[in-house]
């Protein structure tokens, strides 16, 4: 969600917002049918090359929000590197067992993780979220009700952001002493969560109430943006159909691991 | 059936969004307590069933779970999440869980007790995708048994009693009387 960061736009922002949506759950749901280590790591190249040339941000800002993902890296693939199930071992001490098996699998997982990141990425980088949801009821058909509740609630957002300032500047000058340890989490949630919250739902109340005295219904309706489809959809599904199709043919023909199929086989 | 209008719709989204920052924030925190414990870690996971329970306990329409929790994975998956897609899939198969426990209430039982409930089958979803996307099934059997009681626990503590605490102290401010349908006591309340 860019409301302030400065970039260029580039064709993924000019595709239809609802087709990215649906065609990257697809992506997503494929990816899960990859069970083969060499696979899934030259495909990994695809959404990051279009992260590093194609979303029109800086290079720097990218850099730093693909950190969290070295992270993430390691904390998805870990647990199944270290105690995953598999024949032949290479390192045994006490609760940890690797064995090649598990090593692969959590290297897969690992690699799948960050292709479903970079995926992430992309979209959020190159949608704008006012426009996927007037293309999510124009091309999806998604009930407006739906759609308009999204976008009235996203500016609440920033009303919230403030509200929290002042709670925090009113208990400043009343002199609330913050509370130590466990009885710290109880005090933020009486003195921020709740009433945060409170005056939250009480404002979508009346904003809806506003909505429906002005006739916002849920029947046909007219946009001030009009959504379609483009050549940059089309543009996008033949890079990803024949990058997948070349990264297959690498992954089965210059394989990287012994391993092909890292689900367990008894 | 009680069909949504806009203002439950909007307030539940607007819930939803809250939380979709908090899940947002939570995937450090996660991915930090994750690799050291042996899972243990994994207690911390129910934070991400939240939304759903808390947006029912406050509004108890059919639905209101299901929406909230695809909504805040939603918000998540648009502010940039590292989990990227997957937490839309997570959100509305966990959303599903919750939902089923308050419907097998018929809408009627909105207790800690359903709350806690309503966490484990959040928790269930959960890992029901994590066999697809995670293969946790081919984890030593020790593991993924510690894998799913810190989940379950997790579901129970957070998603279930502090989701329900904080609806409690909700209704203090007098705010859900605003949202909740008219329940049987308060006809009953008419009758005195």
């Amino acid at each position: 969600m860019q409301l302030t960061l400065d970039y260029n736009e580039t064709w993924l922002h000019r595709m239809n917002p609802a087709f990215k949506l649906v065609f990257f759950l697809f992506l997503f749901l494929g990816l899960l049918f990859i069970h083969n280590p060499n696979i899934i790591t030259y495909v990994t190249l695809l959404p990051l090359i279009l992260v590093a040339f194609f979303t029109g941000h800086k290079r720097k800002l990218l850099l730093i929000l693909m950190i969290p993902f070295l992270l993430l890296f390691v904390s998805s693939s870990s647990s199944m590197i270290f105690f995953g199930q598999g024949t032949t071992t290479w390192w045994k001490w006490g609760l940890i067992h690797i064995t090649e098996e598990s090593f692969y699998r959590g290297l897969h997982i690992g690699f799948r993780a960050l292709n479903f990141a970079l995926l992430g990425l992309i979209f959020a980088l190159t949608t704008r979220p006012v426009l996927l949801f007037y293309s999510l009821t124009q091309q999806l058909k998604v009930p407006p009700r739906f759609a308009y509740s999204f976008m009235a609630a996203v500016r609440i957002l920033p009303m919230m952001v403030e509200e929290f300032q002042q709670l925090k500047n009113a208990l400043l000058v009343r002199g609330v002493k913050k509370e130590k340890g466990w009885k710290r989490i109880t005090q933020s949630i009486t003195l921020y969560a709740v009433p945060l919250l409170s005056q939250s739902i009480r404002r979508a109340h009346r904003i809806a109430v506003a909505m429906e005295s002005k006739q916002f219904h849920n029947g046909k309706r007219t946009y001030y943006y009009e959504t379609r489809l483009s050549k940059f959809d089309g543009l996008f599904v033949l890079y990803i159909v024949l990058g997948v199709v070349t990264m297959v043919w690498l992954g089965l023909e210059v394989p990287t691991y012994e391993i092909t199929d890292v689900r367990n086989s008894d | 059936m009680k069909r949504l209008k806009l203002s439950d719709i909007l307030i539940t989204i607007v819930i939803a969004l809250v939380f979709g920052i908090i899940y947002k924030l939570w995937g450090p925190v996660y991915n930090l307590v994750k690799p050291f414990g042996l899972h243990v870690g994994d207690i911390v996971y129910g934070m991400w069933f939240i939304a759903g329970t808390v947006a029912m306990l406050i509004l108890r329409k059919p639905g209101v779970a299901l929406l909230a929790e695809t909504a805040a994975a939603s918000g998540e998956f648009l502010v940039g999440s590292e989990y990227g897609l997957s937490v839309l899939l997570y959100g509305i198969v966990q959303g599903l869980g919750t939902e089923l426990v308050f419907a097998l209430f018929r809408y009627k039982r909105y207790t800690a007790f359903v709350a806690a409930l309503s966490g484990i089958a959040a928790a269930a979803g959960s890992l029901i995708m994590d066999v697809a996307y995670g293969y946790i099934l081919d984890l030593a059997l020790w593991n993924l048994l510690l894998l799913i009681s810190a989940r379950v626990l997790g579901g129970i503590l957070i998603a279930g009693i502090f989701a329900y605490f904080l609806v409690e102290a909700l209704e203090k401010t007098g705010v859900t009387s605003l949202v909740r349908p008219a329940s049987h006591e308060d006809f009953k309340a008419l009758d005195k």
